[in-house]
């Protein structure tokens, strides 16, 4: 099939800077209403044949996802400290290619639930937080979420679970076979007089929309899939956003700028090809779906005397109240063999603790869910972790991987001003821009939550008959890959970046929408809710468009 | 190639016993070929040394044999760790290797401070070692060498280590691209999810 391409003097009406989760459904939903698109992407377009089971690749040499070399980043814990050099595994980790980080993601799809949207008035304000509401509720995002469900795939069971929020329609697809850890999640949480389900994954458990069902190889997590079960976007939306011959994927593409013009629009884009010659895009709107760390670190470095402080930043809040999650865990060895290292990552989760509780303590909620954890590299490298870490007992402990699994906690974040992302003041990347510096402390309630969810997984593991549970310690987080609220959504231009249809709220033609949208971190799995955002910010860029409202 | 041709033969049993028994999988021609392409470099082993000198080596691979160790299955040693640490801090770690040579050198200084006697780490008893090891193990070296060692022994066996695939043999982990529930124990007898197991009864 001969691809659309466009010219860089070619005013195109849209041009989409990320090919992920949330660029990739926009490209799709633009072209199909009879836009045309330009969709950049800094990383290759990998073809499905290469990818391989290889996981020193995947997980430390950045071979899908950005590398602590040719982009290095700074981390910090303190505003007030010099931020360090990443030299092994980068602070923020997130795909770079075609796809972007859906080649890499789990691919838990749980929908946000009603509260995660109006928790602010809930529960009242936290001080020395940016907690708020968000400008749309979960039933304005429904459809949305159904769509997600119908058009990337998913797989799940409709009304499995007691605390799900209100949906128009069951899954399109069964869920995936239950593994070992999910009949002892049900055994043991049952036991405790809680209910776990059926976890929804963009995973097929059965041929769908052109793709193959799940071979279970088990190396979804921080891998891409080589047979297409799991829907990375790559080859779900932009092959059909392709279709429409309105739209051009532009890989090893690197936009370093968003120009404006005298008027304070939106002109085009500025970007190094794969031959690093620095070109210009001219584009009737510019939508920045780069992730929760780029899309600041974008805007960040659009700066011009008219916007001294980098572009839609008239509220300050562009890079700032950087949300991670927490991702806790209780692993549990038990007597007979489990074999993690097949299927999917999930196969049962529970949201009893989803929501915020008072009687705890803190703020905070989430969910839990029974899964493999690391394969072999990283299995044996988190076991020295957590234990004898050399010599025969540790050896030992290294042949427990097919008898071990791990029941997960996925909680809040809170938005804290000071977790953030800037510009490295002296690191350059390979391109001679400026390095992401990440700033991030978790909440002391982020930290009380994540113990007080990981504890409950130790409740279900020995419940379920574990004959040793360990609770990995709890501590400050300095690394992520769920990259969220920089660049939040609201109705009131001095406290957010982006108005509700994702809208900067400083230049008319620009949108933004990806996890720097959030205003709440939600419980954990972010990539269906981005998802969903995508479609509707989408059909309205799209509406703009025709409307002349660009 | 005769343990790509069996992995093949396997691979292929298992794509036609999922045939036979549910919905084909579409993408079974991609799990074909990156099955082979992952089987290819199992076999053929370079005992060239581009990071290290050969003392350095057996003194790295001296540690490395302790952090795993040889007893009634193989450990570091047989699984090459060394060589792919050397190759690591010549390639694709080249950033590491800086740091690593000095924490070498501090590692081999300490070692001689405490054993004037001994010409290297590597030629003590493994007891020595041990008692050695005990006072370094919180050490930068030793931690890189921790790290490398576990990348070397798990990782593909083409980057130089998990020779014969040791390291999976050891931990029970299957090198295989096609499963089928059940998968383990526990899973096996599974009657089916019930939506309220209390309300149903």
């Amino acid at each position: 099939m001969s691809m659309q391409t466009y010219r860089d003097s070619d005013s195109v009406d849209v041009v989409i800077i990320g090919s992920g989760a949330a660029g990739g459904v926009i490209a799709r939903e633009a072209a199909q209403a009879g836009l045309t698109v330009v969709l950049m992407e800094q990383g290759p377009r990998f073809s499905v044949r290469s990818f391989r089971h290889d996981e020193l690749k995947d997980w430390y040499l950045g071979g899908i996802t950005n590398d602590v070399v040719k982009n290095p980043q700074t981390f910090r814990d303190a505003p007030d400290k010099k931020a360090e050099l990443q030299t092994f595994k980068p602070a923020l980790w997130y795909g770079r290619g075609v796809g972007g980080s859906s080649l890499h993601y789990t691919a838990n799809f749980w929908r946000f639930h009603e509260i995660d949207f109006n928790e602010r008035s809930v529960l009242g304000p936290i001080p020395g937080t940016g907690f708020a509401d968000w400008p749309i509720t979960y039933a304005d995002l429904e459809p949305y979420y159904t769509k997600v469900e119908w058009e990337i795939g998913v797989s799940g069971l409709a009304g499995a679970s007691p605390f799900d929020p209100p949906r128009t329609k069951p899954y399109p697809m069964p869920p995936l076979p239950v593994k070992s850890s999910g009949v002892l999640m049900e055994r043991g949480a049952r036991k405790l007089g809680w209910h776990p389900f059926p976890a929804p994954l963009a995973i097929n458990s059965e041929n769908y929309r052109g793709r193959g069902s799940c071979v279970h190889c088990g190396f979804c997590h921080g891998l891409p899939c080589e047979v297409r079960a799991k829907a990375s976007t790559l080859t779900t939306v932009i092959p059909e956003a392709e279709a429409t011959g309105r739209c051009e994927v532009r890989s090893e593409s690197y936009v370093f700028r968003i120009e404006t013009n005298a008027q304070g629009r939106a002109t085009g884009v500025t970007y190094f090809d794969r031959d690093r010659h620095e070109r210009f895009q001219r584009a009737r709107a510019v939508v920045v779906c780069a992730n929760g760390a780029e899309t600041p670190r974008l805007l960040l470095m659009s700066a011009s005397t008219q916007f001294p402080h980098g572009l839609a930043n008239s509220s300050g809040l562009v890079g700032k109240y950087l949300m991670f999650n927490y991702s806790s865990r209780a692993v549990g060895v038990f007597e007979h063999e489990l074999n993690e290292y097949k299927s999917v990552q999930v196969s049962r989760i529970l949201h009893d603790f989803y929501d915020s509780d008072p009687k705890r303590g803190h703020y905070g909620g989430g969910g839990l869910d029974a899964r493999m954890g690391p394969q072999p590299t990283t299995w044996a490298i988190r076991t020295a972790s957590e234990g004898p870490s050399w010599g025969s007992e540790f050896k030992a402990r290294l042949k427990e991987f097919p008898r071990s699994m791990q029941v997960a906690g996925h909680g809040t974040s809170l938005a804290v001003e000071s977790n953030n992302i800037t510009l490295d003041p002296d690191l350059k990347d390979a391109w001679g821009l400026p390095a992401i510096r990440t700033t991030y402390k978790d909440h002391p309630d982020d930290l009380a939550n994540a113990r007080f969810l990981r504890d409950r997984g130790a409740d279900i593991l020995e419940a379920a008959g574990a004959l040793r549970v360990t609770k990995a310690d709890v501590t400050e987080q300095t690394s992520s890959v769920h990259l969220l609220g920089t660049c939040r959504m609201g109705n009131d231009p001095a406290t957010s970046v982006i108005d509700k249809y994702h809208r900067s709220h400083d230049v008319r033609n620009l949108f933004i929408c990806d996890g720097s949208s959030f205003v709440t971190s939600g419980r954990g799995q972010p990539t269906m809710t981005i998802q969903a955002l995508a479609f509707r910010a989408g059909e309205h860029i799209a509406r703009f468009a025709k409307r002349g409202e660009i | 190639m005769e343990s790509a041709n069996l992995s093949r033969r396997s691979l292929l049993q298992a794509i036609a016993a999922i045939i036979a028994s549910a919905a084909t999988p579409l993408g079974w021609a991609e799990v074909a070929q990156a099955m082979d392409a992952h089987t290819a470099p199992l076999t053929g082993a370079d005992e060239k040394l581009a990071f290290f000198s050969s003392s350095d080596a057996s003194d790295v691979e001296a540690v490395a044999a302790q952090i795993v160790p040889t007893d009634d299955s193989p450990g570091a040693r047989e699984a090459g760790a060394v060589y792919f640490i050397d190759r690591a801090l010549s390639s694709f770690f080249s950033q590491l290797g800086g740091d690593y040579r000095s924490q070498l050198s501090a590692f081999q200084a300490a070692f001689r401070k405490q054993h004037p006697e001994a010409a290297s780490f590597a030629s003590l008893s493994s007891r020595q070692q041990v008692e050695f090891l005990e006072t370094v193990d919180q050490t930068p070296f030793f931690n890189t060498t921790r790290l490398l060692t576990l990348l070397g022994m798990f990782s593909l066996p083409s980057y130089g280590g998990n020779r014969g695939g040791v390291g999976w043999k050891l931990i029970g982990f299957e090198d295989a691209h096609v499963f089928q529930a059940p998968f383990g124990y526990y899973d096996r007898d599974y009657p089916g999810f019930v939506i309220d197991p209390v309300k149903s009864k």
